[in-house]
């Protein structure tokens, strides 16, 4: 191996890394929300991202809508029906049981494992992945091709985690929300509708979940049993980035992407898993308070 | 209550009842027929599994996701051990296995059972997840293709067996968390850890024992089910069904009860079993078992235990075992 192939081979691992992180970003940065403002650590979070693919998967299969056009659909619909389960979720966070944290774990395990297994049900575990015009398209950048679809995936990503912080950080909502993050009890004090405002937040993060699972639907494929996967990503890159701090995910996300792709150019592909979930263990022991800080 | 417990009143209702359940299930294989008693020892294995669980889950008050870990390692040990290479008896590979899954345990137990709640609940998934992982990439466990076990086709030595391990584990979790100073420990750490740890008790210890304890019995019915079922592969015996099926049952029966989980672990199993025979096929169980978790926190946060001892009693009983926020 000569070195120059070496460097345009790290330098592509780079690339994917780069692009995959994106998408990893729009996976967690709703996952944190959630936990920010409602103190709830989601399992479900890899579900939503599969129900996205699915659906995904269905509007290009029975309606032909490109999957960068129907990323919008999805986020749409996914915000409704987050919106509608959120005061479920905020009702048992906020009950009087004897450790709510655990049972609101408990709540979306359950579901989680509804939506799993509903979706083994209805498609057994074939794997479907979603076609776009721009599969198979390439570009050239000098030692490194980037895939034009990963491409617009990351700038999707982009896209979507930059209008989560307008919509935080530049409107009254976002205000609500930043004040909610910071004592429940005040902000419901100073007028703010807690419940309304925890319900819209779950509804913003399943949209975002779910969009980041056509993105994935669109590189990758979607099958049942890939929720379990992206619940550990979620769960790693929250970790790393310090659980509840949404910041810190740009970071730990684009880490994490990096990792993965490291992995599978250099050791093995079928060793990325084993590295990444062993890499997770280890965090929370030697951090678990998150390596990036907190807060929202 | 500690200092003679064989006078307390409530031992000697419990050991009676106990035992003439045990009476009743030692002659039960005589009366029924092959079906069901396939169905009766799979019952008695979820019975056990959910016990186990529920002297970290229930009693210490530490959500583990990672327990199908501890029933792989003993699936795995057994049918390593059993194949043709080394072609070891059936009982001698349950002492391997149940010393490794207590190394294991206690290796991984002292670090991350520093962590509470969901962090935890977190650490213990990803080392399970991790596991599955290297079992799938390593050669000598078969990879993905899994692997065979010599075949013993005696459906009453699979259901005594059985019975025996899930004796141990309900009377193991009987004896020792509400009849001896072990369970006190236990109860004084989930109740408050700092304050258990002012009054000398080393809590850390307390914990990786139960841990070691818990994940000892996982991993014997572990190795029954790989020599009961003659095949093993990664996802049959290390995937998260395994651990999602404990966590509902115990939650349905209720947290940290002595009877709850063996209650939610038959009902579930044979609501499993109903579902197969009616479909040909339990896909459509983990929906179910998804929408039960759900309902249960949502309207019956006790368990199905506290309908059959008073709600209050119930509310009361978990709320002291899982402590104050």
């Amino acid at each position: 191996m000569d070195k120059e192939y070496e460097l345009d081979l790290f330098l592509q691992t780079l690339i994917n890394g780069i692009l995959i992180g994106g998408i990893l970003i729009c996976l967690t940065i709703g996952f944190q929300l959630t936990f920010g403002v409602l103190h709830v650590i989601d399992f479900a979070v890899g579900g939503w991202t599969m129900l996205g693919g699915y659906t995904a998967y269905w509007l290009v299969t029975l309606a032909g809508i490109e999957p960068f056009i129907s990323i919008f659909l999805v986020f749409a619909l996914f915000l409704l029906i987050g919106r509608g389960l959120g005061p479920l979720i905020y009702r048992v966070r906020t009950s009087r049981y004897a450790r709510p944290d655990l049972m609101a774990l408990a709540f979306t395990f359950g579901i989680f494992l509804f939506m799993r297994g509903g979706a083994l049900w209805l498609w057994s575990y074939n794997s479907r992945s979603v076609e776009s015009v721009l599969s198979g398209q390439f570009l050239s950048l000098g030692p490194v091709t980037v895939p034009l679809l990963r491409l617009s995936a990351f700038i999707m990503a982009v896209l979507f985690s930059l209008g989560l912080f307008i919509l935080l950080y530049r409107s009254r909502f976002g205000m609500a929300v930043r004040a909610l993050a910071q004592n429940r009890d005040h902000a419901g004090l100073m007028g703010v509708d807690v419940k309304r405002i925890s319900a819209w937040v779950y509804g913003i993060y399943t949209g975002l979940t779910a969009s980041a699972g056509v993105l994935i639907a669109t590189i990758y494929s979607v099958n049942p049993t890939v929720g379990i996967r992206y619940t550990l990503f979620a769960f790693f890159v929250a970790v790393l980035a310090g659980l509840g701090s949404v910041g810190g995910v740009l970071v730990a996300g684009l880490a994490l992407g990096l990792l993965e792709s490291y992995v599978a150019t250099y050791i093995g592909a079928r060793y990325s898993l084993l590295i990444v979930f062993g890499t997770l263990y280890l965090a929370l022991l030697v951090a678990p308070k998150g390596v990036l800080g907190r807060g929202i | 209550m500690a200092s003679k417990p064989f006078q307390n009143r409530k031992f000697i209702i419990g050991a009676l009842l106990i035992s003439a359940i045990g009476v009743v299930l030692a002659v039960l294989p005589a009366v029924i027929d092959p079906y069901t008693l396939r169905i009766a020892t799979g019952a008695l294995m979820w019975a056990g599994l959910a016990c186990a669980w529920n002297i970290v889950g229930g009693y210490a008050g530490y959500i583990s996701f990672g327990h199908s870990a501890f029933f792989g390692i003993g699936a795995y040990t057994t049918a390593i051990l059993m194949q043709s290479d080394f072609g070891a008896s059936f009982f001698v590979t349950l002492i391997p296995a149940i010393i490794l899954s207590m190394a294991v345990a206690v290796a991984i137990g002292g670090p991350t059972m520093r962590l509470r709640g969901a962090y935890f609940a977190i650490a213990t998934w990803a080392f399970a997840e991790m596991l599955l992982q290297l079992v799938t990439v390593l050669d000598f466990t078969g990879g993905t293709a899994g692997l065979s076990l010599p075949a013993y086709l005696n459906e009453f030595f699979f259901y005594y067996i059985m019975l025996i391990a899930a004796a141990v584990s309900f009377a193991g979790t009987w004896m020792l968390i509400e009849h001896s100073r072990f369970g006190f420990r236990i109860k004084a750490l989930r109740d408050d850890e700092p304050a258990a740890e002012s009054l000398g008790i080393r809590t850390n210890l307390v914990k990786v024992q139960a841990f070691a304890i818990s994940a000892a019995i996982t991993a014997l019915f572990g190795c029954i089910y790989a020599y009961w079922t003659t095949y093993i592969d990664p996802h049959s015996v290390m995937g998260p069904q395994i651990t999602d099926q404990m966590v509902v049952m115990v939650l349905l029966g209720g947290l940290g009860t002595v009877w709850g989980p063996a209650l939610g672990a038959v009902l579930l199993w044979i609501t499993n079993r109903y579902i197969w025979s009616t479909f040909g096929d339990t896909v459509i169980y983990l929906p179910i078992l998804g929408v039960i978790i759900a309902l249960v926190v949502l309207f019956l946060p006790n368990g199905l235990i506290s309908l059959l001892i008073g709600r209050q009693r119930g509310k009361e009983l978990i709320s002291s075992i899982l402590g104050k926020l």
